[in-house]
């Protein structure tokens, strides 16, 4: 690899160690996980967007109070497609929503009444996990102290969790907080009712768009049991007992080996890293975690009979999609774990860039990558549209951001965040993936875009 | 409300309305003065509501700024943007963030700034005062007190349109066209925000449209100054204080009293005649609406967004002999509980006034007072969805049905189109089919 300096970079050299381009014998990775150039249009959020938007958000029957102005609050309310049997944590957002007042003389107050109004109003919930956003670190609220107040009057835990959007370089810490903290004060507080020996974890597991839904049954019908997901469509009383495992396996790496790690150290329970995107790398889970449990015949078993379902769906767009090069962009895990489903599907992908990956992130994406391949650390939009219009890719994997940017340049685009029509994990998902990329790039629309409107 | 927990607010913070007022400016780009969320988070709901890409940037202020401040951040992120975009100018408005740290933004961007090629705006918008209402106010009156000055005489009205959607504003500027009449509109999202797809590319980051800096400059000698929401009205009174310029903060053009308000302001400001046209699209609003009386009468209606709006729809409801049963605003104006009390005594209703409190309330209020219609935005889905009646659209965010920016409710074609929309929702809810058709 060497770092390259796009055009619309020349005023803005600290961006050159950030992209490299893939040259064999020679890899360089990309300078990541370091502050924003001031200015840009990045794409990144704040620490509070990872760990309520991303890891605390997701369990389903607890109130999720934002703690500080009621913009944090809004954003976050019901954006991210982790769905759930519950509606509780969507359909609701809980604000301490501060004003000027509690700038000044301190939001404690505000915080205590609003934790006990709202387990009054919806006496169903499990817990109260409390996030502070930037405002609240600045003015220093001790809301360690509230919680502990809250929790004894109310009777059900209350969770504070410090993550204040301006600390760290992107959602990254957030995850990490998030981790740390439900790690420290949940996991370990009680006792799972029964445990097998076929106990295992999914961790860094939303359930975006029905993932969850898709990748849990298949360890179930191998006869593993799933003691808890971390934290896609997960209930509260699910995560305390997650030290009981006899296994964890990591899915989303960057936003939660944290809490695997802590759990090997703490409760020697072992993790393996999975990915649970394509055909190939759905199996090889499935027999990593076989060979983990001497269940190796269930994983064969089950892998048959889901390619038997539907790797003739997959044969049939691989075919519609042989030869076409992409483009990936997604925070930071997605950015390698599709490299290979696409070649699955006949597609090169050629270039990848992430939100806030770390320095493992990109070493997995270079062991994927092809010679000539661009990689790019925190990208922002200009850096974008700048590689869309000099490489142009047959399609655009990213988040709803670029979306319209992409449309506008006349190139397909795939949601990958939050799916077009998810879910896109497991087998039955992957069929759904290529489904959509399908569509993206087939669609006769595309034919228009540089149509000029003449009399012939 | 009583309650100290805020659930499920229709309402956001400033610098989201900070920025749609900058995205109305032509080849201004928006710079949040803050953390990366702040940024990031209103791109993305503009990104939803408009399927646009909406491009901000963000000064990325971190831990060493809550120590230091945040001048050597916005120092840069000024000359960042100036030597990579070179736009006309940048809008910056301020965060929590930003505001609590005490930064002095207007002397940093003026030290940043070497020469005065590229013009800057600082409105100060931190996030625990006030909403999205306030943001946009604030930054349009900074983009007015920045830039206006005395000249000469232009024949033109300055139109303040709040936060609405570009078809609105399209539908706005057909009137004044009709009526022949010049106008600045401060500011304009029709073009910046609903941007075609043309042959040969797009630059997305500085698009086309939005209004001239030099027709701000000239709003200090127009005709007067029309704020179709109130929200919005402190740049007009900045203008008439300053240079004189009459200002008129009216209701929005909704339905038939406010929409013939609107048209005989501009008609006394200009001296223009209402020409035979503007009489014509009248006429087919009251025969729209003449059509459809008896499935509206008494249907109750409870409506909840941002104040200018709802206190107009509210009037429309009542002028349709609908029973608008609910009148909900997160966001406190002063002329929003007289407004609506005006309608109730003109049409004998009973609305109840909720100001300043959250669709949790709003909700529980449904409940007692009855709803067969509701109307706001996407975040009222989960209300009509319980209540099992249906939610007509309207206002922002708007992310769960297509086009909704694209349409205008405003003027009396918006109207119609809003009443349509109304009528058919009630008559795929409610009605037998059998009976629809003479
Ligand atoms: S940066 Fe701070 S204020 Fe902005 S959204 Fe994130 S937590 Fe909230």
């Amino acid at each position: 690899m060497t770092t390259i300096l796009p055009e619309c970079d020349i005023p803005i050299p600290q961006r050159r160690p950030h992209i490299v381009c893939h040259e064999p014998g020679n890899i360089i990775l990309p300078m990541c996980n370091i502050q924003t150039v001031p200015g840009d249009m990045t794409e990144r959020g704040c620490t509070f967007a990872g760990c309520r938007g991303v890891v605390g958000g997701p369990v389903k029957d607890v109130i999720q109070l934002v703690h500080g102005p009621i913009g944090c609050a809004y954003y976050t309310w019901g954006t991210r497609r982790n769905l759930s049997d519950v509606k509780l944590h969507r359909k609701y957002c809980f604000s301490t929503d501060l004003t000027e007042e509690s700038v000044i003389y301190g939001g404690a107050k505000k915080l205590l009444k609003s934790i006990i109004e709202a387990h009054e109003l919806f006496p169903e919930a499990k817990a109260v996990f409390v996030y502070s956003t930037c405002v609240v670190g600045l003015i220093g609220d001790d809301t360690e102290a509230i919680c502990k107040q809250a929790q004894e009057k109310i009777g059900i835990p209350v969770v504070p969790f410090h993550c204040e959007g301006f600390r760290g370089v992107s959602q990254s810490l957030g995850h990490h907080i998030a981790n740390r903290t439900l790690f420290e004060k949940v996991v370990g507080t009680k006792e799972p009712e029964t445990t097998t020996p076929y106990d295992m974890c999914i961790i860094g597991e939303f359930n975006i768009d029905g993932d969850a839904w898709i990748v849990k049954p298949l360890f179930e019908r191998m006869g593993v049991r799933v003691l808890s997901v971390f934290t896609g469509n997960a209930s509260y009383a699910d995560l305390p007992p997650m030290h009981r495992a006899k296994l964890n396996i990591v899915q989303c790496q960057r936003s939660s080996t944290y809490i695997a790690k802590m759990i090997q150290d703490k409760y020697n329970i072992p993790y393996i890293n999975v990915s649970l995107f394509g055909m190939k790398q759905t199996a090889e889970a499935l027999r990593d975690v076989g060979k983990f449990f001497h269940l190796e015949e269930n994983a064969d078993k089950v892998i048959a009979e889901e390619l038997a379902k539907y790797q003739k769906n997959i044969d049939y767009y691989r075919k519609r999609l042989e030869g076409k090069k992409c483009f990936i962009y997604q925070g930071a895990p997605r950015a390698w774990h599709w490299i290979e489903p696409m070649r699955e599907l006949g597609i090169e992908t050629i270039l990848t860039a992430t939100t806030f990956g770390h320095k493992d992130d990109y070493e997995k994406i270079m062991s994927k990558a092809k010679p000539g391949h661009i990689c790019i650390d925190n990208p922002n939009a200009l850096e974008i549209e700048e590689y869309l219009v000099k490489l142009r890719p047959d399609f655009f994997i990213g988040g709803l951001k670029e979306k319209y940017l992409t449309y506008k340049l006349g190139i397909p685009f795939i949601n990958g965040h939050s799916y077009e029509e998810g879910p896109y994990a497991g087998f039955e998902g992957f069929v759904n993936f290529a489904r959509d990329i399908d569509v993206a790039v087939n669609s006769p629309v595309w034919k228009f875009i540089n149509k000029p409107l003449e009399v012939s | 409300m009583a309650r100290s927990v805020t659930i499920n607010p229709p309402k956001m913070c400033q610098p989201m309305g900070a920025i749609l007022a900058y995205m109305g400016v032509h080849g201004c780009v928006p710079l949040v003065h803050g953390s990366q969320g702040c940024s990031t988070y209103p791109r993305y709901n503009i990104a939803r509501h408009f399927r646009e890409s909406a491009e901000v940037a963000v000064s990325s202020l971190a831990e060493d700024a809550a120590v230091y401040g945040g001048a050597k951040n916005l120092t840069e992120a000024i000359k960042n943007i100036k030597s990579r975009l070179n736009p006309v100018a940048i809008g910056i408005c301020t965060t929590c963030m930003s505001e609590t740290i005490g930064d002095d933004v207007k002397l940093i961007a003026k030290k940043a700034l070497a020469d005065d090629t590229m013009k800057i705006f600082p409105a100060s918008t931190p996030s625990y005062v006030g909403t999205h209402l306030t943001g946009y106010d604030n930054a349009l009156r900074t983009l007015v007190e920045t830039l206006a000055v005395k000249g000469e005489p232009n024949n033109k009205v300055n139109i303040i349109t709040g936060i609405i959607n570009p078809g609105d504003i399209r539908e706005l500027k057909n009137m004044l066209r009709l009526m022949n009449v010049q106008s600045i509109f401060l500011s304009d999202i029709s073009e910046t925000l609903d941007t075609p797809i043309l042959p040969g590319g797009h630059k997305p980051m500085l698009p086309d449209g939005g209004t001239k800096i030099a027709d701000i400059a000239d709003s200090a000698n127009s005709l007067g100054t029309i704020a179709i929401c109130r929200t919005a009205g402190s740049a007009a009174v900045y203008l008439k204080n300053k240079f004189n310029v009459p200002a008129v903060l009216d209701p929005a053009p909704i339905g038939v009293a406010n929409t013939d308000r609107f048209v005989q302001n501009i008609s006394r400001l200009s001296k223009a005649p209402i020409p035979n046209e503007i009489v014509i699209e009248r006429g087919r609003l009251i025969d729209s609406m003449v059509d459809v009386h008896h499935y509206m009468f008494g249907r109750k209606v409870a409506i909840f967004g941002d104040p200018d709006l709802v206190s107009a729809i509210v009037r429309f409801c009542a002028e349709a002999g609908m029973n608008p049963t609910v009148a909900m605003t997160a966001t406190k104006h002063k002329d929003f509980a007289p407004d609506i009390k005006a309608v109730n005594g003109e049409y004998k209703a009973d609305t109840q006034i909720l100001e300043g409190t959250d669709l949790y309330e709003f909700h529980e209020v449904v409940k007692t007072h009855g709803a067969e219609l509701i109307l706001g935005n996407s975040k009222g889905k989960d209300i009509a969805d319980d209540e099992g009646v249906p939610l007509v659209r309207f206002g922002f965010p708007v992310y769960d049905r297509v086009g909704v920016y694209r349409y205008s409710i405003m003027g009396y074609n918006g109207s119609i189109y809003l009443l349509d929309q109304m009528t058919n929702a009630i008559l795929g809810h409610k009605y037998d089919p059998n009976k629809l058709h003479q």
